[in-house]
This record gives C-alpha cells, structure tokens and sequence, in this order.
C-alpha cells in the first residue's frame, strides 16, 4: 500500500465553535460600518444581509498576529481604532506540560484537514515538558534534498525472525494502542479498526474482549491477552495476524488494569464474560509468569493455538527494562513494544502516571543499545509509545532506536478529545470518546472519526515523509538509532 | 502478622470557599436558549431559581473543563480561563495543582485517578528529579488496595542494636532497646501557632485515630488534649524536663530542639527522661549545611531518632542570605549516606519533613534514606488552608473553618491520610516491596535523574561534542 493513495477528505469539527487561540474584541466605539467584515477573508466578522449591526467576532477563525502584516488586518483597518487583537484567556485552558495547547489545535487540524497546519503560530513539533523529546532537536543537513518524495518508503516489517510466520510490513510506522471496549466506546474502536485497515497498519482491542464488530478488520487488529484474560478465547487468537502480552502498562506499571463498575454496562460485561456493574480488575503481574522460562510457555501456548501469528509483547519502563527486551527475544517474541509512564488512554492514578517507571526516551536508548551488545537487536522489533505526540517525536524515537511507534492520546485527540482527564468520572467521557454511555457515545459518528484518523495519519505521514528527505534516506528503516542527528539543548554547548 | 491496618475514610464536604482551577463566565450576548444546560454532563449551567426564563450564574466550581458548552453555545456567549485565586497561589514549591488535589483527597480520601496520561512537566526540583522503580516480571505478587495480599506500611522508632551479643551459653546478653510501632510512615508535625481550638482538638484526634503520633510543645498540652498522650510526641526544652515529669512518665516519646549544647547533655538528658517513664526522644534538627555532621554525632552520641527539619519548601536553611541552599531530597540522601559511611545507620531513627507535600512525598523521601516522614501545611490544605509563597510566606485559613465541628475536619484529615496510604500501597505494590522498613535507603528501587540521564543522553551526546573539539 502506497501513503500516497490513501484518500483524504475534509472533516470539520463536530461542534459549533473551535477552541480559539485569539480573542478579536470589539468596542462600544464601532459604528458598524462593517469595514471589517468586508476586508477579514477567514470569516471572523460578519454582517448578515440586511441587519445594522456587526455580529460579535467569531474568535477561533482569527488567524493570530501574524495577521498584522496583511494589509487586510482589521484592526488597522477599522476607521473608529473599535478593534483590538489579544490571546484568548480561555486557550491557557487548553492543553498542559505534554500536550500544549498548540499542539492539540495543530493535531486538530490534521485531523480535519490531512496536512499539517499552514498557520505559523502553532508550536506543534515539541512540548513544553522541558525534558525529554522537548528538549531533543532534529539536525537537518545543509543543502537541498536530493531525493524525490515518490522514492521514499515509510514501511516497517514486523516479523524480523526468519520463522515462518507472516511476513508482516505495515505502510507507516506507526500503529494504534490498545483502547479496550468498556474505556472507550464501539465507534471509537471501529473507527480505529477501520483507520488502520486504510493504512495498511494495526489497531490493538485492548484487554476487554474482542467485539464481533472488528471481524471485518481481523487483519489489521492485534488482541491483547492481558492479566485478566477478559474475552480471550482460543477463536480471537486464531482471528488475528499479532497477539499481544500485556505484562504492564505504561500509564500504571505494576498496577494492573482496572474498569470502575459504571463503566461496565451490559454489553462491556457480556464482552468479558463478567457480571455487569461490578468493578473489574486485571492484577498485576501474570500470576502464572515469575521468570522469563514461564513467558517463554506463555508466548509458545500462543504460538501453539495460531501459528501464523506474530507475537508481541508489551512491558512498561523499569530500571531492568532492557532485560526483560533480552528476555523477551530469548523467549520468541517478535515485537516488543515498551510502554513510556506519560502516554495512556484509561484511567490511572495520577501518583503512578507521574512517579513509577522511566520516561520512554531513556527506555528507548536502554533498550536499543542491550538488543545491540546481545546482537539481537536485528531479529526483533521495538516500538515505543506512551508520549508520542508528533511527527516529530515519533522521528526522534526512531532516532533514538526504534522501529516504529504506537500511539493512543494522539488519536484521542483526533477525535477532539480536549485531555480534560474525566474519562472514568461518573458517565465518562463528556464528548463521547472514552464512554460507553449509549447517549454520549452516540456524539459521533464511524465515518467520521475514521476520516479524522485517517486525516492525522496522512499529515503524519507526509512529516515523515519531508524529514527523511531532508535526511536524504530512502527508508524509515535508515533512521533507526541514527541519534547522530539528534541534538540534545542540554548537552549542545 | 499484625493486624491489617485500614483507615476508614468517609465522604466529608466542607462548605468553605474552596479553590477552583477553571472559570466559566456567561456573556451579555446569551439568549437563554439553555443548549449549555443540555451539553454539560456536571451541571455546571442550570436556569435561574427565581426566573427559569433566565440562566443563573455558571456554577464555575464543578466545571471540568470538558469544552462542551463554550464549543456548542449558540452564540458563542461562554468564556472560561483560570481562575485568578487559582493562578496567584502557591508558588515555585507549593504548584497550584497541589492545593487542587490535596483538597479533592480531603473530600473523598480516594487515590486521585484521571485518564489521558500524565500532564506535568519531565522533571523538576527534587523529589520530582526521581521515579520509583517497578519490576516487570520476576516479582512478588501485589496486593495494592485490592486486599489479596498483606503490605505492611507500618516503620519502628527507637534504636536499634548493630549486632546482638550472646553469653557462652546461648543466653543474650546484649539489652533490647524499645521501639515504638506507627502504622503509617507518617506523622503530623507542630501545628502552626494560630489555629482555632477546632482545629487543634482535630488534629489530634486525627493522629489518634490513625495511630500515629502528633507533635505538641509541652504547653500545648491541656488536660482535655493530655488524654492522647499515647499518640502525642511532647516537645519540651531540656529545663522543663524536671517541671513536667508527670506527662514525661505517661508520653510514649518525647523531642527536644537540637542546640550546640545538646550534644554534651545528651546522655545526661536521655537519663533524666528514662527515669520519668519509658519515652524515646527524639532530636530536632533543622537542616543546615552542617546538618549531616550534626546528625552523624547525634547517632554516635546514642540518639534513637533523629528528625531533620527542613523549610516549608523542603529547603535547606542558608547561615547567611543569598547562599545556596540543598533541597530536601539530596538533604535525605547526605544524612543517610554519612550515617551508612559512619556505619552507624541502622541503629537510628530518621524522620524527615519539610516540603513533603503529596503522598509521592512520602515513599520517595524513605528512597533517599528517611525512615519515616512528618507533616504539617498538607493537613491544613486539606481544610482549604492557601499558602503563597512570594514574596514572603502567608499561610491563610478559610473564613468560617473555627466553626466547623472537630468530627468534620477531623475526618477530611483522616481521608487525606487514607488517600495517601493507599497511595503509598500503589506505589509499594509495584515495586513489589512488601514492608515500608523496607523502603529507606532502598536506591536500588529508585531512578534519579541526573543518573539516568547520564546514562543515557549523557553518554549520547557528549561523545558528540569531544568529536566538535
Ligand atoms: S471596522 Fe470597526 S467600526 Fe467598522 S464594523 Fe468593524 S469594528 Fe465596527
Ligand atoms: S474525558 Fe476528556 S480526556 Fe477523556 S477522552 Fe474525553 S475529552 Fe479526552
Ligand atoms: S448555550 Fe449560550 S446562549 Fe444558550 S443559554 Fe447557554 S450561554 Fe446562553
Ligand atoms: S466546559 Fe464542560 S464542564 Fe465546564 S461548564 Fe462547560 S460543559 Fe460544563
């Protein structure tokens, strides 16, 4: 499958108004000449046809200061000096540390329009956490790209053990995180399901149970067989190409899973086989894996049911992290996915999404180097996620060496999820993402979620797509662990 | 195995002007049309008591800044921002989010849960320099809060033997020194002085309950109070130990301010208390650069807990202004390694406070080396308490908080205790380490920045730089 081909539509937001960065005020001054409406040609003023009178600005429209020098500006316009231009005190609202406010409405408009945001106001490429991606700088080599866009190959192969199995290779290096069906609602899963069928790529079920409804998709879905072992059953191993283990997660390492019995409506509990409104808990660890020697029975009982499958296994960020990469290759896994403490869809105590675990970058490094020295580095895949925002830290990632990345907030926000954090509050999500309330879930629709995602992968894609050319490399598979071309703020003196 | 210890927290509004982080006002412009009524899930936006026809005033308090209503209004009439009181308070050490949290915990003694991942910055000052380490696999099981399995987060106070010396004929000859149990590796340091008598009385019936103890200078001790001698650490001078014999006799431990001559008299003063009755003491240290010096010569001069002091923002206190000053992580770490070097470690009690201010606190200061921790401004944010850092510190109670009941503050400190017990059991749970005894000094469970960036980016990208020269 080529990126090129996959068809991009526009899909505005399902609300009235945008979250504006600008607020356009317009004083008791103004005698409604309507000056502005006429010169402002993205829409903020407007007079209706036959009213005296100027509507109130629409403020998300405005294009910012940059505006100041188009001889259009309207607030150099205004004959009455009625106008004035400041950022909107509700855009500190938005966003946090991690996902800034810009980049939440730069992810916005990928997903609304497939590119990346013409707007010069938006720092979408790096955070304000002041470490980690943040802090790491790209490095592009002086001079013109010499290589054509057409040329380059943004695809993966999953399965690096020469064992006969499926000879998997996904179109961009990037792949859905585990959303389970009871933390986020069926559209949501479908559309991810239906996205990643677009891409050539893979969504993952989560641990809640394998939903009928992906059977169309069974080729780009991978099943989560987690601690609980909610919904695993022999036929959803068999249905899948990649089965994953889930020994911990990023968001909550040691902690296990856990759906709060609200959330575990009727349908949630008939998909895991349990009784509905109780509150569900995956323990924390498998109580059946003390030693690599028991994950090795654990991946070859997998192996036994599908032997087509990929395994992959997903871990969190310790100190020993990159024993467990080692393990797990000796083990016969073909991916193993490491799993960052700032990423995380579910719900999870804020003291262990803050405090346990390493933040992905050192993981990242950690790993890649063991896999190295154990010279298994070039049989196995690593993917990393749990803080992987943008384009460009999923390049940095790869630079630091990974193979390619899973991504779960960023599709969130997609779907205009504001990372307000209430997903597991009461009803859930309040904007139909993370919910399963049958009234909110229904705030969106498959068609056009799926075109959203597809939409922010495409401008992704096309990110990608211009930093390899600017690195002159035909392949993502050429970046990986090149942290030559990393620069470090901290380190650059 | 001792009994499993529960706190029993219970839900306990406090009806007192509380901090809000989102501000949602409604604009002239608005038509009552009332979308906003139907797209905010937490009611934030309800018609007027008086005048359906209207809209009252947004109830800003319980917005969670879902969006819904400023995206969905018609007329674009809603706004929100932070809160003004929100932004102003605290400062560099005590973050806004702070004050947010510890109330919430206050309310319902729930460990704070939220989804969509971690908000904050990668690192900061320290104790937000370091992670708790986990392990993946070969691990005992957890128990958490979930109750499958027992973790005990109770610590010993008191000295300890090196080693045991045993007679030629087996029998030990060595003398066991008591030791003093607390369930919890937490206890309430001296309240500040202006509280209302509510809030005092709470206080102490909070650490009563809970089973710890509660710092209070001997005057502070009336009768009514004097009836929690068993869960009251009486601080006194070296000359009121004559003049208060009596409660000295019934106090399971008592404290005494460290001063340049403390160290001579120890012995002396140590004897005096153990003839009134059983107490332990404890010596207070307020931290300073010399602080660790002092210490390892306290623990030599047979002291059996040792509480070092910090400032309210975990801050080492500078002998002279403008000097540089140490922040309560690293303070932990050098008393706990010069005692370890002094080879003298395991025979004292540390406690350590100053800027512990979030359950994190509280596993990550026994990391550095502590055996347990106090608290005080936590228990009083917890009743709305608001502290500002700049330009001087200003520690303001709410209106009205003297005329809340005992029972009532009472609880909101029990729930914030519970809160952080269970996240202190989360934390534990994941690193698979069973006894909170366990946690002090136990580095090999700790990541700390400046290491493992070293490790890593330091190795990545200085090379680079020698490669420029
Ligand atoms: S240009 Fe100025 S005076 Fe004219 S309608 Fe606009 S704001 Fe009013
Ligand atoms: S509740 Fe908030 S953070 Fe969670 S999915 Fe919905 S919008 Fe996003
Ligand atoms: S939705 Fe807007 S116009 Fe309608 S009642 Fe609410 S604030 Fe007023
Ligand atoms: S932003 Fe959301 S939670 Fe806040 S008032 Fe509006 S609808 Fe309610």
């Amino acid at each position: 499958m080529k990126p090129s081909t996959v068809k991009i539509k526009k899909m505005p937001s399902r609300f009235k108004h945008q979250v504006p960065k600008y607020k356009v005020v317009r004083s008791s001054a103004c005698i409604s000449c309507g000056t502005c409406a006429e010169a402002c040609p993205h829409g903020v003023h407007e007079r209706t046809e036959g009213h005296n009178k100027v509507k109130p600005p629409i403020d998300y429209k405005c294009i910012g200061f940059e505006c100041q020098n188009n001889d259009f500006y309207c607030v150099a316009k205004c004959p009455r000096k009625a106008l004035s231009l400041t950022v909107n005190p509700m855009y500190e609202t938005l966003g946090d540390y991690r996902w800034t406010a810009d980049m939440i409405t730069a992810t916005w408009i990928m997903a609304e329009t497939g590119y990346p945001p013409e707007r010069k106001d938006l720092e979408y490429n790096t955070g304000n956490s002041g470490g980690g991606f943040d802090k790491l700088r790209l490095k592009f080599p002086a001079g013109r790209p010499k290589i054509d866009k057409f040329e380059i190959s943004t695809e993966i192969p999953l399965n690096r053990r020469n064992d006969g199995r499926a000879e998997i290779v996904i179109s961009t290096p990037v792949y859905g995180g585990g959303m389970s069906f009871g933390s986020v609602s069926l559209p949501t899963m479908v559309s991810k399901a239906r996205n990643a069928t677009i891409w050539n790529t893979f969504t993952c079920t989560g641990e809640g149970g394998y939903p009928e409804v992906l059977e169309p998709y069974d080729n780009h879905v991978i099943t989560q067989v987690a601690t609980g072992l909610f919904g695993v059953r022999e036929e959803t191993i068999q249905r899948v190409k990649i089965v994953e283990f889930k020994y911990a997660q990023g968001a909550k390492p040691g902690l296990g899973g856990h759906l709060l019995g609200e959330k575990n409506t009727a349908s949630v509990a008939r998909m895991r086989e349990a009784v509905k409104g109780t509150s569900l808990f995956s323990p924390f660890p498998f109580h059946s894996v003390y030693s690599i020697e028991d994950h090795k029975k654990h991946i070859d009982w997998i192996k036994e049911i599908n032997p087509h499958a990929l395994v992959s296994v997903k871990v969190s960020t310790p100190n020993d992290v990159d024993m467990v990469a080692v393990g797990s290759y000796y083990a016969g896994a073909h991916i193993i996915h490491i799993d960052g403490g700032y990423g995380g869809t579910g719900a999870a105590p804020d003291i262990a999404k803050k405090n346990i675990a390493m933040p992905i970058e050192y993981a990242i490094t950690k790993v890649h180097n063991f896999l190295k020295d154990e010279g298994a580095r070039d049989a196995i895949t690593l993917i990393a996620s749990g803080g992987i925002r943008s384009a460009h830290d999923l390049v940095k990632a790869i630079c630091l060496g990974a193979d390619g990345a899973v991504i779960g907030t960023a599709e969130m926000v997609s779907l205009e999820c504001v990372r307000c954090g209430n997903c597991e509050s009461g009803r859930g999500c309040a904007r139909g993402i993370a919910s399963t309330d049958s009234e909110l879930a229904d705030l969106f629709n498959e068609e056009w979620a799926t075109q959203r995602l597809t939409n922010m992968y495409h401008a992704w894609n096309i990110q990608l797509v211009e930093i390899l050319q600017k690195f002159g490399m035909k392949s993502v598979r050429e970046l990986v662990g090149r942290t030559d071309l990393l620069e470090h703020i901290d380190y650059s003196e | 195995m001792p009994k499993k210890y529960h706190i029993h927290p219970k839900l306990m509004p406090l009806n007192l002007n509380s901090l809000f982080k989102f501000k949602i006002e409604r604009g002239e412009n608005c038509i009552n049309c009332g979308k906003c009524t139907k797209v905010c899930i937490y009611e934030a936006h309800k018609r007027g008591k008086d005048d359906p026809r209207k809209m009252a005033d947004p109830n800003t308090m319980v917005c969670r800044n879902c969006f819904r209503c400023i995206q969905e209004c018609p007329r674009g009439a809603l706004e929100k921002s932070l809160d003004k009181d929100f932004l102003n308070i605290g400062g560099s050490y005590w973050k806004s989010d702070i004050f947010i949290t510890l109330w919430k915990q206050a309310e319902d003694g729930k460990v704070p849960v939220t989804g969509a991942g971690y908000r904050g910055p990668f690192t900061g000052d320290g104790f937000d320099s370091m992670w708790t380490d986990m392990s993946e696999i070969v691990r005992p099981t957890r128990d958490g809060i979930h109750g499958r399995e027992y973790i005990s987060t109770s610590v010993e106070l008191g000295r300890k033997l090196n080693h045991l010396t045993f007679g030629d004929k087996g029998q030990l000859l060595s003398q066991i020194h008591p030791t003093v149990d607390v369930p919890i590796p937490i206890i309430f340091d001296i309240p500040l002085d202006n509280l209302s008598p509510n809030v005092k009385m709470a206080q102490v019936k909070a650490a009563a309950e809970l089973n710890t103890f509660i710092v209070l200078p001997v005057k502070e001790i009336t009768p009514k109070i004097g009836k929690y001698i068993n869960n009251i650490i009486v601080l006194l001078t070296p000359e009121e130990i004559d003049k208060h014999q009596g409660l000295i006799k019934n106090a399971r431990i008592v404290a005494l301010e460290y001063t340049g001559k403390l160290e001579k008299q120890l012995p002396a003063l140590k004897d005096k208390i153990k003839k009134a009755g059983n107490a332990l003491t404890i010596i207070r240290v307020p931290v300073t650069k010399s602080v660790e010096g002092i210490v390892s010569r306290l623990a030599q001069g047979g002291a059996e807990i040792i509480h070092i002091v910090a400032d309210y923002h975990g801050r080492e206190i500078p002998e002279s202004a403008g000097e540089s000053y140490r922040i309560i992580k690293d303070i932990i770490r050098a008393v706990h390694l010069k005692l370890v070097d002094d080879r003298i470690r395991d025979e004292v009690t540390i406690i350590a406070s100053g800027g512990i201010a979030m359950a994190e606190h509280v596993p990550k200061a026994m990391l550095c080396g502590a055996d347990l921790t106090a608290i005080d401004l936590p228990l009083l944010i917890a009743l709305g308490a608001r502290i500002y850092e700049e330009p001087e510190k200003i520690i303001v109670l709410p209106d009205g908080l003297e005329k809340i009941t005992v029972k009532t503050v009472k609880q909101r400190m029990i729930n914030l205790m519970s809160a952080w017990h269970s996240q202190l059991l989360e934390v534990m749970g994941a690193m698979g380490i069973r006894e909170a005894r366990r946690l002090r000094g136990e580095t090999g469970r700790a990541i700390f920045f400046e290491e493992i960036d070293n490790e890593t980016f330091g190795k990545l990208f200085k090379k680079r730089e020698t490669k420029n020269v």
